[in-house]
């Protein structure tokens, strides 16, 4: 349809996947492993509110939902599968 | 005054006039009427250029007249704006648009500008006289005129008596290719077989009970590609002629229309055989159908709105229908339709344009199974969208109402309060036409309930498309800050709905674009509820239904819900699937089959809890299946894999099932391309053989042997997709089979480079 910009959603796969390659490549112990992880998975879980963001930030919308799975983190243990 | 319907108009074979069939009242007699019509298109450019170019044009015989006229070119300049253009009147209706592109060129593309070329003769007649397909007419002579306008909602249909065609050769065709060589052994039409022993008095026959049953309608099934185009090759061959051999109620080149072309939607390839359309007798070809659930009903009513003839319609997608009504909609409002687009995208910041693109509003779901669940979803959202806030290319920003209170949430685009735009005029009758028939659906049962059915999901289809158009960079009225601007007022409509469900205590599950999954609060009835929250918004927000159980699925790589993949089953005992392999075009009967069982199994279950004690039993009635497949006993044409060759043979740097396939169907003579379908059987998946790893299905004799291990992973895991969220990875799957693990591949897994330099050490020192 001729986007001329990738969604939301495909920019920050394209990120998480840089961050997993070149950062999280570097992690060797398991509980840093465990914590990168979570924060991948704190930033996919809020992009339907950070969709809504208007800002060309990329960051800025990761931030807010890292932050915010963060936040969450003590009252409510991560999603199993 | 004779009273009956307008069938169809098309130009005549000459090109100087347009034929209408007419069909008479009570006596079914069909009346052919021919009305010479030489209808013009325009151009535009500077004085001087166009004073030259009327010159040119007066001694071109390409040109049948040229003529000075003033008219009015765009719905973005003030009412009653006319600029001056020349009137070209081509001198066959065929020549116009080689005409419009020789002039184009010889303007070096820049110079002029063009209007109405690719509006068609017929279209042009009928939008004239305020005639349609279908119309119910009064006739005398020439003067044909509509007794009702097109958009009357309950009409009366002339009798449309139909026939199956279908053509049988000596030796089937693979792939029912049309073949020259090979001779017409017989014809079935209706229950008739027409098997004369000589080829040449099969065809004439045929000819002769055609003209004696005389159907208004041919159904075929693949008819575009083979049945017709063989039918008239053969009889060229046989040296009958186009004047005296024909299917339709008059002579017509025995090269049918369009030619075969393809098109990109989405990244995928489409391919679409060329179209045989018949003159004064619809072909439609039940294979070609762009959508499958429109059934005839549905195809007469858009074709009454959009005047494109019937043939038309039921073989193109409804975008180009909701693009004719567009066009009908404006030469109404007195403008002249541009041909090739000219109104670039404004220039944008990159923040803009961040800012502007986000498509739709989409939660992450929650995975895993869930009861109590109600489905909440705006019926035909962004065309109400449209027309609610008066969206289209020429009300957005307009000069005239710079303190709009209509302003697209975040991105601050205003839209006119003025005068309804084109895209809002064009889409009101559409919205009302389907709540209409929505409406008479619920009302009413049977046959009378099937057809409300069909009318409705047509202009569904059509409502559908009229949104993506916005931004199509092809679309006539369209423009991409006119998608965003509706994107925009989209996404909040969701999130306003989601927050008051909230605040009156719901529970949000789920939500894509104009529809929600929710927990209602205790003691909220959803249907009523669904009513007064959709009132609020001033849209309408219809209940769906609510769920026995429904099952989010998640993302094979990160495990976190996927919005388009789930299942569940509304208590009513309907089901809804996204995104698995009943679903998917690329799944095996055989495949598509056991979900089937295995949902009907899981239905059963009233909620969550008894969902999950069902699930050993449908991985045991899965087990049951596994073993006839381990055996070799589930007969290849169940196994049959659907898929679409993405690149032609040659452009394939990668051998494939897909490459396999294609090579075996050059080889047989009916070879493939980019875009079409091709089906197989996985023989051996480590086959480095084209000829061994698959077997196509027209070269299937339905005893071959088929690869188990492969087969046995699809199955394990169509189970993989419904119960990954309980733990039933692919390997899972197959344990609970008692199906051993796939043997690891013969190589030797590969060394990481610091164990080779390790290895290697001592023996450097040494």
């Amino acid at each position: 349809m001729g986007r001329t910009v990738p969604t939301y959603r495909e920019a920050l796969e394209e990120r998480l996947a840089r961050w997993e390659r070149e950062f999280g490549r570097g992690l060797t112990d398991p509980k840093d492993r465990e914590g990168f992880e979570r924060l991948l998975r704190g930033a996919r879980r809020c992009v339907g509110p950070a969709t809504l963001l208007s800002t060309g930030d990329l960051l800025e919308r990761i931030v807010l939902s890292v932050l915010l799975d963060l936040y969450r983190e003590g009252e409510d243990p991560a999603p199993s599968r | 005054m004779p009273r009956g319907w307008l069938l169809e108009a098309h130009s005549s074979r000459e090109g100087e006039s347009v034929v209408l069939w007419l069909k008479e009242e009570g006596s079914g007699r069909i009346h052919r009427r021919e009305v010479p019509w030489a209808p013009p298109f325009y151009v535009t450019g500077p004085p001087e250029a166009l004073r030259k170019l009327g010159q040119d044009l007066a001694e071109d015989p390409r040109a049948r007249e040229v003529r000075a006229e003033a008219i009015a070119t765009s719905l973005l300049e003030a009412p009653g704006t006319l600029t001056p253009a020349l009137a070209v009147v081509p001198a066959r209706h065929g020549l116009r648009t080689a005409l419009a592109e020789a002039l184009d060129a010889a303007g070096s593309y820049t110079t002029f500008r063009f209007y109405d070329v690719d509006l068609s003769a017929p279209q042009t007649y009928l939008l004239e006289r305020d005639l349609y397909p279908f119309a119910p007419v009064t006739f005398h002579g020439n003067d044909v005129g509509a007794r009702e306008p097109p958009e009357t909602l309950e009409y009366a249909l002339p009798p449309l008596p139909g026939r199956e065609l279908e053509v049988l050769l000596r030796s089937p065709s693979p792939g029912r290719r049309p073949r020259m060589d090979e001779p017409v052994r017989a014809v079935r039409l209706g229950s008739t077989l027409l098997q004369e022993g000589d080829e040449r008095a099969t065809l004439l026959a045929l000819q002769e009970e055609l003209h004696r049953q005389d159907p208004e309608i041919l159904f075929t099934h693949g008819g575009d590609a083979f049945d017709l185009p063989q039918l008239y090759g053969r009889a060229r061959a046989l040296g009958l002629t186009e004047e005296t051999y024909f299917l339709g109620r008059e002579p017509q080149p025995f090269a049918l229309g369009r030619p075969a072309r393809r098109f990109t939607s989405y990244g995928r390839i489409y391919h679409t055989p060329p179209a045989s359309r018949l003159a004064g007798r619809f072909h439609l070809d039940v294979d070609e159908r762009f959508v499958e659930d429109v059934g005839l009903r549905g195809y007469v009513d858009v074709a009454r709105l959009s005047r494109l003839g019937l043939q038309t319609v039921a073989r193109q997608s409804p975008g180009t229908a909701f693009s004719a009504m567009e066009i009908a909609r404006a030469r109404q409002m007195g403008v002249h339709v541009p041909w090739k687009k000219n109104l670039p995208e404004r220039e944008k910041t990159a923040g803009q344009l961040l800012a502007a693109d986000r498509g739709g509003f989409i939660l992450t779901p929650p995975v895993g199974v869930h009861e109590r669940i109600d489905e909440f979803d705006f019926s035909s959202l962004f065309p109400s969208l449209m027309v609610r806030h008066n969206l289209s290319f020429e009300t957005l920003d307009c000069p005239c109402c710079p303190e709009s209170p209509r302003v697209a949430p975040g991105l601050g685009y205003r839209s006119c309060t003025l005068r309804e735009g084109l895209v809002p005029r064009t889409l009101r009758p559409l919205l009302e036409r389907r709540l209409y028939y929505k409406a008479r659906k619920g009302e009413t049962t049977g046959g009378l309930r099937e057809r409300y059915d069909e009318l409705g999901k047509a202009w569904k289809w059509v409502l559908v498309t009229s949104f993506g158009y916005q931004g199509y960079r092809n679309a006539r009225f369209g423009s991409i800050e006119c998608h965003e601007a509706i994107n925009a007022y989209a996404r909040e409509t969701l999130v306003e709905l989601a927050r008051a469900v909230r605040t009156s205590g719901g529970e949000i599950l789920h939500g894509i674009v104009d529809s929600l999954w929710v927990r209602s609060p205790p003691g909220k009835e959803p249907a009523p509820w669904a009513r007064e929250l959709g009132e609020r918004q001033g849209l309408p927000l219809s209940y769906e239904g609510r769920y026995r159980w429904i099952v989010f699925l998640p993302h094979h790589g990160h495990g976190l819900g996927v919005p388009q993949r789930y299942y569940g089953v509304y208590e009513g005992g309907e089901m809804k699937l996204r995104g698995i392999e009943l679903r998917r075009s690329d799944a095996c009967p055989f495949v598509k089959e056991v979900q089937r069982e295995v949902l009907a199994l899981l239905a059963e279950a009233p909620g969550t809890r008894a969902f999950r004690e069902a699930v050993p039993r449908a991985l045991a009635l899965g087990a049951r299946h596994a073993r006839a497949l381990r055996e070799g006993s589930v007969p290849p044409r169940e196994l049959l894999l659907p898929r679409r060759a993405g690149h032609d043979l040659k452009e394939y740097a990668v051998f494939s099932e897909t490459v396999s396939a294609l090579r075996q169907l050059k080889r047989l003579g009916a070879p493939r391309g980019a875009g079409e379908a091709v089906r197989y059987l996985l023989q051996d998946r480590h086959a480095r053989d084209w000829e061994r790893r698959v077997v196509v299905e027209e070269r299937l004799r339905g005893d071959e042997a088929y690869d188990r291990e492969a087969y046995g992973d699809l199955l394990a895991r169509s189970f993989e997709t419904l119960f990954l969220p309980f733990g039933y990875t692919l390997g899972k799957v197959r344990e609970a089979w008692g199906w051993p693990s796939p043997r690891p591949p013969k190589r030797s897994p590969p060394h990481s480079p610091e164990r080779l330099e390790q290895r290697r050490l001592p023996g450097l020192l040494g």
